[in-house]
């Protein structure tokens, strides 16, 4: 069986999942890095700089591929599923509270 | 290559829309960032001598900044020393004062000091021409005079359209990638022509591409990547690493800061090969005294379009902050200073320059080629449906834009540059914004009048005039000015021979191409084989 043919058609839903999500899912990765990294410290350091430039190229990628998916749908779905691990997982370090 | 074919086709609307979208304002962008690669060279070209008394020696900054603090308290709270001085930097001691303190992007006041034969201290507000900050503003926000702040955002968003622009064409080009890469074939068939040019183009400066794409993202969003990334994780994970209880200023008032000799003489010694351009007195946000020095040391990439940055203990002169220094800084800040430096060039001295300068031209010229091919394939799929061509008026618009915005941008930014000669002291942001806007959205909307095939034989000849006024300005100005920068003004000139060369085979494309093409101008007059258009205006 072959896959569903994918169209331009139903760009908005995606490119809105790309775009709110995408950047969400940006944000918790950085979020992590900034953790691992142990980024925090007195004022802004060199590593807590990156995890900021971390953002753009996951986002743009996320931007970039969110038209692969299926449908708007699929796309808010997927890309929350990716959301939630990583978000419990910065939940975990102990970041958010 | 092989992609599945509904991927490849979707990726290729996806390209054509987001390409027109954004194409015009990254055909200015990309414009003036070329021009910001010589923006020294432009602020030595524009500056009028200045009437200021002559720099005072090193070892009187002291008692110059003292005069000048007495009679503008604001000047404490920071100051620039300038070591070098020129044209371009006429004072050793400058200070902005910011007509709204709350914005951080308001407009400035700089003023100048100096001491006379006898002392005195000599304070304008006329300094070196605003012409280069002008075109690195026209680079940051396209000319869309809608403010700093929304013009970065916008200018963002733009930025993700481009990216996403990137990752598509690539997609789109893989499957024949091996085919069309190295054919172009510049023949009748002139969509070919355009797509082959775009294709390879766009491949062989990809790499060039992704940086610009990735970094004016960070540049145009970062307040709010900063913003977000505090008010969800890094504010909390800073707060125990902060000693609490402890008061955040000492005692008393802090000692006087170090003189700008001794300065030079401890940078001397503890970074040689670092050279000093600029020392920033200055007050961190905690209120206590700052010191930035400002300079270059060719042996790295700079962190600055035309400087790196060192961090200094204000009191002694000896450097605390390495972050953002050549050699000095640790492996993340390296990066970091990469990210930056690969932006702006500001890396290998001028051959990087002149490489960008063309890599930046040759992305201006491949956002026009886009737009063009995005009006060449409307006008074919419309000739399928309707039978008699009669351009929509969305091909109509956007090939005028096609041809306005771009021509618009070389004659406005030309016309701007040339009116620093005349304007000479005083030449204001606002004034240069102004020429450019009133030149620019002139060629837009004569295109639009016009109609895209008749504007380009009459806006080309146009932006060529335009180049010209520049080695012109030099030439009728030349007394009033001391420095000349011979090679702007050569620069300018060639650009206007090619503008003519465009413009012939444009007049030619006009005449013999065929009749259905937005560039023809039978299609383009009443009486033409297509008797619905225009009248249906």
């Amino acid at each position: 069986m072959s896959p569903p043919e994918l169209t331009s058609r139903n760009w908005l839903g995606k490119a809105a999942a790309g775009a709110i999500l995408g950047y969400v899912l940006a944000l918790g990765i950085s979020g992590l890095c900034y953790w691992a990294l142990g980024a925090a410290g007195q004022g802004l350091s060199t590593r807590a700089q990156f995890t900021m430039w971390l953002i753009s190229p996951i986002w743009c990628l996320i931007l970039s591929f969110c038209f692969l998916f299926r449908s708007g749908l699929r796309a808010w779905a997927v890309l929350s599923l990716c959301c939630a691990p990583v978000w419990l997982a910065l939940y975990a370090t102990g970041a958010l509270s | 290559m092989k992609l599945r074919t509904d991927i490849v086709k979707m990726y290729k609307e996806i390209h054509g829309w987001v390409g027109i979208i954004s194409g015009l304002c990254l055909f200015v962008a990309f414009y003036a960032g070329a021009i910001t690669m010589f923006e020294h060279s432009l602020q030595r070209w524009a500056s009028p001598a200045s009437t200021l008394p002559a720099p005072v020696a090193l070892e009187r900054v002291p008692e110059l900044v003292d005069k000048v603090i007495a009679a503008d308290p604001r000047a404490a709270k920071a100051y620039t020393v300038h070591l070098q001085t020129g044209t371009e930097e006429p004072a050793r001691v400058s200070w902005s004062i910011a007509s709204d303190k709350r914005d951080e992007h308001a407009p400035q006041t700089t003023f100048y000091g100096a001491l006379d034969a006898k002392g005195q201290l000599v304070v304008q507000s006329a300094g070196p021409s605003p012409v280069g900050g002008f075109i690195d503003q026209l680079h940051q926000q396209a000319g869309l005079m809608i403010g700093t702040e929304p013009g970065l955002l916008l200018m963002g968003v733009v930025s993700l359209l481009y990216a996403i622009a990137l990752v598509s064409g690539v997609i789109v080009l893989l499957p024949s990638l091996v085919k069309d890469l190295f054919a172009t074939r510049l023949g009748r068939n002139a969509k070919r022509m355009w797509l082959d040019l775009h294709n390879v183009l766009g491949l062989f400066s990809l790499p060039f591409h992704i940086i610009m794409a990735l970094t004016a993202v960070v540049f145009a969003f970062h307040d709010p990547f900063y913003a977000s990334q505090g008010a969800t994780f890094s504010n909390a994970m800073e707060r125990p690493a902060r000693p609490a209880g402890k008061p955040p200023t000492p005692p008393g008032p802090p000692p006087a800061p170090v003189s700008p000799a001794t300065v030079v003489a401890s940078l001397a010694h503890e970074l040689p090969g670092f050279t000093p351009k600029e020392l920033r007195y200055g007050t961190a946000p905690n209120g206590t005294p700052s010191l930035q020095v400002r300079g270059e040391d060719p042996r790295y990439g700079n962190r600055g379009p035309n400087f790196t940055v060192a961090i200094l203990d204000p009191a002694t002169g000896t450097v605390t902050g390495p972050d953002y220094l050549g050699g000095q800084q640790d492996g993340w800040g390296a990066l970091l200073t990469g990210f930056f430096t690969l932006h702006f060039g500001s890396f290998g001295g001028i051959a990087i320059r002149w490489a960008y300068f063309v890599m930046g031209l040759a992305g201006a010229f491949l956002f026009y080629t886009g737009n063009l091919l995005w009006v060449e394939s409307r006008r074919k799929r419309e000739r399928r449906q309707s039978g008699p061509v009669v351009q929509s008026r969305a091909t109509r618009i956007l090939g005028a834009l096609t041809v306005g915005a771009p021509l618009g941008c070389v004659a406005g930014s030309a016309v701007t540059i040339a009116a620093a000669k005349p304007l000479a002291a005083v030449a204001t942001l606002g004034l240069h914004s102004a020429i450019y806007h009133a030149v620019f959205f002139g060629f837009v909307a004569w295109a639009l009048v016009r109609g895209s095939a008749r504007a380009a034989i009459e806006l080309l000849p146009g932006a060529a005039l335009a180049l010209l006024t520049i080695p012109l300005a030099s030439l009728a100005f030349s007394a009033r000015f001391e420095t000349s920068v011979p090679a702007l003004d050569a620069i300018a000139v060639v650009a206007c021979g090619l503008l003519v060369l465009i413009w012939r085979a444009t007049l030619t494309r006009v005449r013999q191409g065929p009749r259905d093409s937005v560039w023809s101008l039978e299609a383009a007059t009443p009486q033409g084989p297509a008797p619905r258009e225009e009248t249906a205006q």
